[in-house]
């Protein structure tokens, strides 16, 4: 399923909030929580990290992941964090109005 | 897992990656870790390596180029765009941590922006004074071009050559002859009375027909004056009137021009309205008058009255200009032979930029210049002093942060940081500060400055002190210095702080040796500066002290002056003792009035009207040795101005003109023209008096404050009645309330006559010294400055220095050192630094003062009492400055001072 425009960002920042990631487990982690509904091209994806750190939404550093594999390691910022809170309120705020205009009652 | 370390002790944010290579290594690295790592993954859950691949790169979205391609460029975006806010952020930090700095110091940050204010404010005031009156070019068409003409007087028997008007007939030759000049014109200035509606009294210029043409002006209304008008002597009574007055007598009438106006109860047709804020060369003009409209015997060749201004023809230099117009000058000094006999006249034509300003006034800002320059040094000194006195007691903080990784450009942009801000805030205060001192400069009544100095044909009227004002030029200049200041003074202590060595400091050894010397070596220069300024105010206010305490030779408390003067052949000659002695009567009618009297001149106003005295018969020598000055006074001057009879008798009122002639000669002229002989009922031939008798000698009375009166012979004025004179009035109250009455009562005997020029003889007096006393009042706020800011240095050093050694001055006082003994220890240091200072500034005042001698007035510039004074002065100030942080260092309890460290 393609990705609606502006809703890649709060969605990664959403996973970091979780815990530091590197791009693969971003990756999968939204992948499993969408049960493959949503899928992110690896591409979209490192350019949104590129774009968040631009922003100071995240910071970087290179680490080491579970199977010993250099990794470069993505972690939310205070920042990003209150992007994420704005943003999600926004969506959700976007949506309901697109719901309730889509779902409504129209002549027969 | 990454991310462990302590927070903020890692920058929040990575360092930017170094170069483009590593930027794009870092992205391959990790789309690399990505793919891989999607393959690992779709291989654990039993894909082949082969598909798996694929699959991988499938899940990239566009070709691995491509996305290679997009990774690279978001990336150096993203690494650009964050070197950038790391800047923007640093310049912010630092900014932030600046001003807490500054804001938690209150006093030190106080003390270092007043510094800098009074400091390059009183020197912006000063500059923007320098670039009004001598640097800024003349208001006209190029000015560069424009030269003076002067007719000079040769120099003769050790007087200097000077510069005399021209005659017109002199002029007409030079004129006619010249082939320098492209254009030139001569004017004089006037006083006239408006008698068409409210009776006036103005001040107008005579001039030549291409005046306005010359300085490349022309009129705002109305025409200028044919070119051929000049030629036409008795020509037509046209007038241009200044715009000041069009605004102000005539309400900006635009109907002005062709209507008719009578001067001296002559009418003249308006033709125009001049330049704007053009008031003539003399600055003073609000007629301009066509010479061939002056009665021909203004023009005749024993008059000389005019002053010539010239541009040069296209491609004259000025030497050549000059050049030429000497030779031509030998031409006109052969035809015109000096009628005082001696040396022949000669021409010299300097640029007229050379005569802007009175040479006095431009010595006098020249003076000032050197010494704001040195208060400014000052205020540098102090505070250099300031920041590095700061930036030691800060070694511990700066040495801290070195510690954990600050690199010294990261410091020193820092502390640069905290410097200028320091001196923005020091500029906008600076500001503040030059345009108050330049409004006060500003308002200087340029008049009174100048009243008494000899000659106004030195000055051009049009360089005012009004003009002083400041511009983008003092504002940028100002700016320019306080950021210079700031970042000077505050990158030599940064540095030399961040030198220190680091274990020195973090162990608490607080103060560097280098930087006490330092500050020392700037408490010194300090005060050898405050002292060459203390030295010449000093010189200067006992200088305006010895003429403040020279007698004028009158009493000049509670006498109103005024004059009265008369349109020309209003009334006959013989007419005139009726009607001033008409206005006498009523002035003396006034209730407040003493007494009244006229006199052609007022005391101490300089020489009004000289002329030649011959014992028995007629003069015929014109020398400076036969001079004497001409008064024509009536018979009370004398008892008004309260001046004595010395011998003989004084006037009456039977010295009429139907009596025989009669002369009262003063002490000087005594002396100069009888020597020892008694000079009572000596006959004199002198002013138009043919043998007249010498009735009596009465004091002198001084023409300027700095001379002794010059020889003077008094005339009755009832035997030789002139038209234009001055009445002296003496009163029992305020003389400024009786003035209007004194007009009310003169309006109602003479409505037709202006009373104008009213002022209290302690007015002229104070008007006579106003140069001196501007001069004094200057270099003595300069002085204060001075001496104020190297208190606050010798303070500031001296406090320093005793709390580094409060340690020292505890193990003294535990050893048994008294109090006093402890405050002797600080105060002596502190009297060494200045003694040290005193001694420098000692030799730097007696090279400094000599150009002050010619300011001087019955005083040398090495006046051993100013210098005794001066030191007495800096020896109590510097005694006062460290006796406080002396008696700090006489409180240290042993026991604390001991365990503190």
């Amino acid at each position: 399923m393609a990705m609606l425009r502006g809703t890649l960002d709060p969605l990664v920042l959403k996973t970091l909030s979780w815990a530091p990631m590197h791009a693969f487990e971003i990756s999968t982690w939204i992948a499993d929580r969408s049960v493959g509904r949503v899928e992110v091209d690896d591409a979209a994806l490192l350019q949104a990290l590129h774009r968040l750190e631009e922003r100071r939404l995240v910071t970087t550093e290179w680490g080491v992941s579970k199977n010993g594999r250099r990794a470069k390691y993505y972690k939310i910022t205070p920042a990003g964090r209150d992007f994420l809170r704005v943003e999600s309120k926004r969506l959700r705020d976007h949506f309901d109005a697109l719901v309730s205009i889509l779902w409504a009652k129209t002549a027969k | 897992m990454p991310f462990d370390l302590r927070p903020g002790v890692r920058r929040l944010f990575r360092l930017p990656l170094s170069t483009p290579d590593a930027t794009r290594q870092d992205v391959d690295d990790e789309l690399g870790s990505l793919i891989a790592s999607r393959v690992e993954s779709l291989v654990a859950q039993g894909m082949s390596p082969a598909d798996a691949r694929t699959e991988a790169l499938r899940h990239l979205g566009p070709s691995l180029d491509d996305a290679r391609k997009q990774l690279h460029s978001s990336a150096h975006q993203r690494e650009r765009r964050m070197r950038v806010r790391d800047f923007v952020d640093g310049v912010i930090q630092d900014i932030h941590y600046a001003a807490r700095g500054l804001v938690r110091r209150p006093g030190f940050t106080v003390v270092a922006v007043l510094t800098l204010a009074i400091g390059v404010g009183a020197t912006t005031a000063i500059f923007s004074a320098v670039n009004a009156l001598l640097l800024r070019p003349l208001p006209y068409v190029r000015p560069g071009e424009l030269m003076q003409v002067s007719l000079m007087l040769p120099a003769e028997g050790g007087q200097p050559s000077s510069a005399l008007g021209w005659s017109y007939p002199m002029y007409a030759m030079f004129r006619d002859a010249q082939r320098m000049f492209a254009d030139e014109a001569v004017y004089t200035g006037t006083e006239v009375t408006l008698t068409s509606g409210d009776v006036e009294r103005v001040t107008g210029e005579y001039v030549g027909a291409s005046y306005l043409q010359v300085l490349g002006l022309s009129p705002s209304r109305g025409r200028d004056f044919a070119p051929a008008l000049d030629a036409q002597i008795g020509g037509p009574h046209e007038v241009i009137v200044s715009y000041a007055l069009w605004q102000r007598r005539f309400n900006s009438d635009p109907s002005i021009v062709g209507r008719s106006i009578d001067i001296d109860r002559v009418p003249w047709t308006i033709v125009g309205v001049g330049p704007r804020a053009f008031r003539g060369l003399l600055g003073q003009a609000d007629l301009l008058l066509p010479v061939s409209a002056e009665p021909p015997a203004q023009l005749a060749v024993q008059n000389y009255p005019f002053w010539l201004v010239a541009r040069r023809a296209p491609g004259v230099t000025a030497a050549q200009a000059a050049g030429a117009a000497a030779t031509l000058g030998t031409r006109v000094g052969d035809a015109f032979p000096n009628p005082m006999g001696g040396a022949k006249w000669q021409v010299a034509a300097s640029p007229l930029n050379d005569a802007r300003v009175d040479p006095t006034i431009e010595r006098s800002l020249l003076v000032l210049s050197g010494a704001v320059v040195l208060v400014l040094l000052i205020a540098c000194v102090n505070v250099a002093n300031l920041l590095l006195g700061r930036a030691s007691a800060r070694g511990r903080e700066i040495a801290v942060r070195v510690a954990i990784g600050a690199s010294r450009a990261r410091l020193a942009r820092l502390l640069v940081t905290e410097s200028l801000m320091l001196s923005l805030v020091g500029a906008v205060a600076s500001v503040a500060v030059a345009w108050v001192c330049a409004h006060l400069l500003s308002t200087i009544d340029p008049t009174s400055i100048l009243n008494g100095s000899r000659s106004r044909s030195y000055a051009l009227g049009v360089v005012g002190f009004s003009s002083i004002a400041l511009d983008w030029w003092a504002l940028a200049f100002t700016f320019g210095v306080s950021l210079v200041v700031g970042v000077l003074f505050g990158l030599a202590p940064a540095l030399a702080a961040a030198r220190e060595s680091l274990s020195g400091a973090l162990k608490g050894d607080r103060v560097p040796g280098g930087a006490r010397a330092g500050r020392r070596a700037l408490v010194v220069a300090e005060v050898a500066v405050a002292l060459v300024l203390l030295v010449s105010s000093g010189l200067m206010v006992r200088s305006l002290a010895n003429l403040l305490a020279t007698d004028s030779g009158v009493d000049a408390t509670n006498v109103l002056t005024f004059r009265v003067t008369l349109p020309p052949g209003s009334l006959g000659l013989d007419s005139l003792p009726g009607f001033y002695q008409g206005i006498l009567d009523r002035v003396r009618g006034v209730p407040g009035v003493a007494d009244a009297a006229l006199d052609a001149c007022a005391p101490l106003s300089g020489t009004c009207f000289i002329t030649p005295l011959g014992r028995d018969h007629a003069p015929t020598d014109y020398r400076m040795s036969s001079m004497t000055n001409l008064e024509w006074v009536t018979p009370s001057w004398f008892s008004v101005m309260r001046v004595p009879l010395k011998r003989g008798r004084m006037f009456t009122d039977a010295d009429r003109s139907d009596a025989p002639r009669v002369v009262l000669l003063n002490e000087s002229a005594a002396k100069k023209f009888f020597a020892d002989e008694d000079p009572i009922g000596k006959h004199v031939t002198v002013g138009g008096l043919q043998d007249a008798e010498v009735i009596g000698v009465v004091a002198g009375v001084r023409q300027r404050p700095d001379s002794a009166p010059g020889a003077t012979t008094y005339v009755a004025y009832a035997q030789s009645p002139q038209p234009r004179m001055m009445v002296f009035v003496r009163v029992s109250r305020d003389a400024p309330s009786i003035g209007t009455e004194v007009r009310r009562a003169i309006h109602e005997v003479a409505p037709q006559v202006p009373v104008y020029d009213m002022q209290t003889m302690a007015e002229r007096t104070a008007a006579a010294t106003a140069q001196a006393r501007f001069r004094a009042l200057l270099l003595t706020a300069f002085a204060i400055v001075a001496l104020s800011l190297a208190a606050i240095g010798i303070y500031g050093v001296m406090s320093f220095a005793v709390t580094a050694r409060m340690r020292e001055m505890g193990i003294r006082i535990a050893l048994g050192a008294g109090h006093a003994r402890v405050q002797r220890l600080v105060i002596g240091e502190g009297l060494g630094l200045v003694g040290l200072g005193a001694l420098i500034g000692l030799a730097g005042a007696l090279a400094a003062t000599r150009v002050l001698r010619t300011f001087l007035f019955d005083l040398t510039p090495s006046d051993p009492g100013t210098y005794a004074a001066i030191f007495a002065v800096l020896a109590a100030v510097a005694a006062l400055a460290s006796w406080i942080p002396a008696r700090r260092a006489s409180r240290v309890d042993p026991v604390v001072a001991l365990r503190a460290e």
